[in-house]
């Protein structure tokens, strides 16, 4: 059962009725953001891309929430770069919905039953409760989608290769899993696979957390889809998500190169200096859409990421494909303070 | 790791030096001249119109005037002796002000330059080395200036050096240097975080000529454009002084946006995104009732209450309006933490009716539109030259 199912005109028409809907709802459930839309002037959208949005730094600075304190059921943190940290708080439907929505997204490739699932990560990353990452966040959503779990680098880090071996041994003449972050997986997968021979033809590899750090190193999106499928791994997914946005992933169809969005979510690129929607093919600021936020007003939300839609209703699956291409630089000030910083 | 940007690298920064300068030395006034000249020129002041006004200050009648102050008829004044300065990071000519009336009061100088300088201040340490080549070499070996590192060494060694130590860059920085102990007989010349504030009469604005709204909108803009309105003398919160001032303030922004248009000041999405963020954030805790976002360039936003005004920066071309009936009912929301309050359309009456009711308990200058940004010898309250010298009482 797919998730990637709705023409794009189709999907803006439910989507413009449920966030519709879901706008007014958390108008009357938060007070900020009840503040924010009357500020703003917003009364109505008639079309997804009037609706409203909210930087999506904003849950670092504000407690929005959408329901009472004594159903708050989850609270999710990420931690940013600059050491503020995103608060989303979900009560038990929306953290029940969350999960669900995320595994019709990931069965979409990996099919109904739970696979055999190699980590590519290290599991004392997941030691510290109190101070979760995302990383930690990511690894144990995504954990509930496989079975009999192995763990591709050992405490320190350093690869594992007679737990992989071994993993390969019971599980790799079938389909298995194979999660992890793009650049754990270039670092500590691609590599060893090429150098020991592994055969991962029967993996299939979802892999998310960005492209910096492989940027850097010259190894763009389509290289490592070449490299990957050099060592037999052909069945490759990259996606996109942010905590913010907990339980949608727009994710890279069978082809390669684009990002697709659920039936349940969307993206919008804005123009930075007109903040209207661009046509297809040019770069701008992203906003993501998702019906999924009922707990908290994150049903539409302004990026701080670049991308660019690549095609509407023309790829693997119906709807629009994008790319996320890299991160607005954070604005700084020319003030006159912060000039002394100390030793650290 | 020092590295050397101005004077003398082969003496160490705290060794004595046997070179005495005056007070007034005439081969330091003799030097600032030329880099008044050399910063004066049209093709520097076309690229860095700050530095522009960084050479007027220099020029030879502005820093006699500024000796003159320093001359008493109660005491003999001699220069204070060493000085240590931290200016801030990133607004460029801040380091030269401070310095040059240090050294005009014959001080021997270590100015810290920060590693995140800017290119004005590259241009004026370029002005200041083609200088120096010809200049007395007194002055290379009693003015340093330096830049280095996360290297607290350094800054106690030059704290336990100077009499005196001069910290830019707000209350972080202020604290973080403190730890470094004086010695007894050495002082500290602060300036923390400040805020700054504008006001418009809108009977004035009513009452000016056409011409004049827009050359009031253009002091304005640069005031608080050409720091990105980070300067601590950048207005930010406008008060709309009047009843019924809805008219002054769209006729207001809708020349400031014609004017930041006009002279080329983008805002990038970045900074645009700030702002949004600041603006919805200011939404959300009821900070601010409306917000227009009619271009990157201009964030207009309607504040609930004079208190609600913001006192941190909230990004490049951000501005909160409030209404209120006089001058006088800004004295309560006013406090030592406020700076520069520049004005349009008020009377010099006015005006001196508003600082007295301040008492001194904030505000420290008050200025047009278009000369918030003006450094002046007196400032954040402070007379620099008389804390640049010392003075010997002398009874027969």
């Amino acid at each position: 059962m797919s998730v990637f199912t709705l023409p794009q005109a189709e999907k803006e028409e439910v989507l413009l009725t449920e966030l519709s809907a879901l706008t007014e709802h958390h108008r009357r459930n938060s007070e900020p953001y009840a503040r924010i839309l009357a500020a703003s002037g917003f009364e109505k959208a008639d079309s997804v891309a009037e609706l409203p949005w909210l930087p999506v730094r904003l849950f670092k600075s504000l407690e929005l929430k959408s329901i009472p304190d004594d159903e708050v059921f989850k609270v999710l943190t990420s931690s940013g770069t600059t050491g503020e940290v995103s608060r989303i708080y979900l009560d038990k439907h929306a953290a029940a919905e969350q999960t669900r929505r995320l595994g019709a997204t990931v069965q979409t490739v990996l099919g109904p039953k739970r696979l055999p699932m190699l980590l590519v990560d290290t599991k004392a990353m997941l030691k510290d409760r109190k101070s979760f990452s995302a990383r930690g966040a990511g690894v144990l959503g995504m954990s509930t989608f496989g079975r009999d779990h192995v763990w591709a680098l050992d405490n320190d880090g350093v690869v594992d290769l007679d737990a992989i071996r071994g993993f390969l041994d019971k599980h790799g003449d079938a389909p298995f899993l194979i999660f992890g972050f793009t650049f754990l997986v270039w670092l500590h997968l691609y590599e060893v696979a090429r150098d020991n021979g592994l055969d991962l033809s029967n993996g299939i590899l979802i892999h998310s957390g960005g492209w910096k750090k492989l940027i850097d190193q010259a190894v763009s999106p389509d290289e490592f889809r070449a490299r990957l499928a050099g060592v037999g791994l052909t069945n490759v997914h990259n996606y996109y998500g942010m905590v913010e946005q907990i339980g949608t992933v727009f994710l890279e169809g069978p082809s390669g190169g684009s990002l697709y969005c659920p039936d349940f979510a969307d993206v919008i690129v804005r123009d930075p200096i007109t903040w209207r929607e661009l046509p297809p093919g040019e770069t701008g600021l992203l906003e993501v859409i998702s019906t999924l936020p009922t707990s908290y007003p994150g049903h539409v939300l302004l990026t701080e990421d670049l991308g660019v839609v690549h095609g509407v209703d023309d790829g693997d699956w119906p709807g629009k494909r994008f790319s996320v291409l890299g991160r607005l630089p954070r604005a700084e000030a020319r003030g006159c303070s912060d000039t002394y910083r100390e030793a650290a | 790791m020092i590295q050397y940007r101005f004077g003398d690298s082969s003496v160490d920064l705290t060794a004595p030096v046997e070179d005495r300068l005056t007070v007034g030395d005439p081969r330091v006034l003799d030097f600032l001249a030329k880099v008044a000249r050399k910063l004066l020129a049209p093709a520097v002041a076309r690229r860095h119109p700050e530095l522009g006004s960084l050479g007027f200050f220099l020029r030879p009648a502005e820093l006699n005037r500024a000796v003159a102050r320093m001359q008493r008829d109660d005491a003999v004044v001699f220069p204070r002796g060493n000085v240590f300065h931290v200016p801030p990071a990133n607004v460029d000519t801040i380091f030269v002000y401070s310095w040059a009336l240090s050294a005009l009061a014959g001080n021997h100088n270590v100015v810290r330059i920060s590693e995140r300088s800017a290119a004005a201040a590259d241009t004026i340490l370029a002005a200041l080395n083609e200088v120096l080549a010809d200049a007395d070499p007194v002055i290379g070996r009693t003015q340093r200036m330096i830049t280095y590192g996360r290297d607290n060494a350094i800054t106690a060694a030059l704290s336990q050096w100077c009499d005196l130590r001069v910290i830019w860059g707000g209350d972080a920085a202020v604290e973080a240097i403190r730890k470094n102990p004086l010695r007894p007989s050495a002082r500290d010349l602060t300036f923390p975080d400040r805020t700054s504030w504008a006001a418009i009469s809108a009977d004035g604005w009513r009452a000016a000529t056409p011409a004049s709204r827009r050359d009031a909108v253009v002091g304005f803009s640069n005031d608080a454009y050409w720091f990105d309105q980070a300067a601590c003398s950048s207005p930010r919160t406008v008060f709309l002084v009047g009843s019924q001032t809805s008219d002054v303030r769209a006729e207001f922004i809708e020349l400031l946006l014609e004017v930041v248009d006009q002279r080329g000041w983008a805002v990038d999405a970045a900074m645009a995104v700030e702002k949004r963020v600041n603006a919805y954030e200011m939404a959300a805790t009821g900070a601010i009732s409306a917000m227009e976002f009619p271009k990157n360039s201009v964030t207009a936003m309607s504040l609930t209450a004079v208190p609600s005004a913001p006192r941190r920066w909230i990004g490049a071309g951000a501005f909160p309006f409030a209404e209120v009936g006089s001058l006088l009912e800004l004295v309560p929301a006013m406090n030592r933490q406020d700076q520069t309050f520049s004005h349009f359309g008020f009377g010099l009456d006015q005006l001196r009716e508003f600082a007295l009711a301040l008492g001194g308990r904030g505000v420290d200058r008050i200025v047009p539109f278009g000369q918030a940004l003006t450094f002046s010898a007196i400032w954040d309250g402070y007379d620099l030259p008389s804390e640049f010298t010392r003075l010997t009482t002398i009874a027969a």
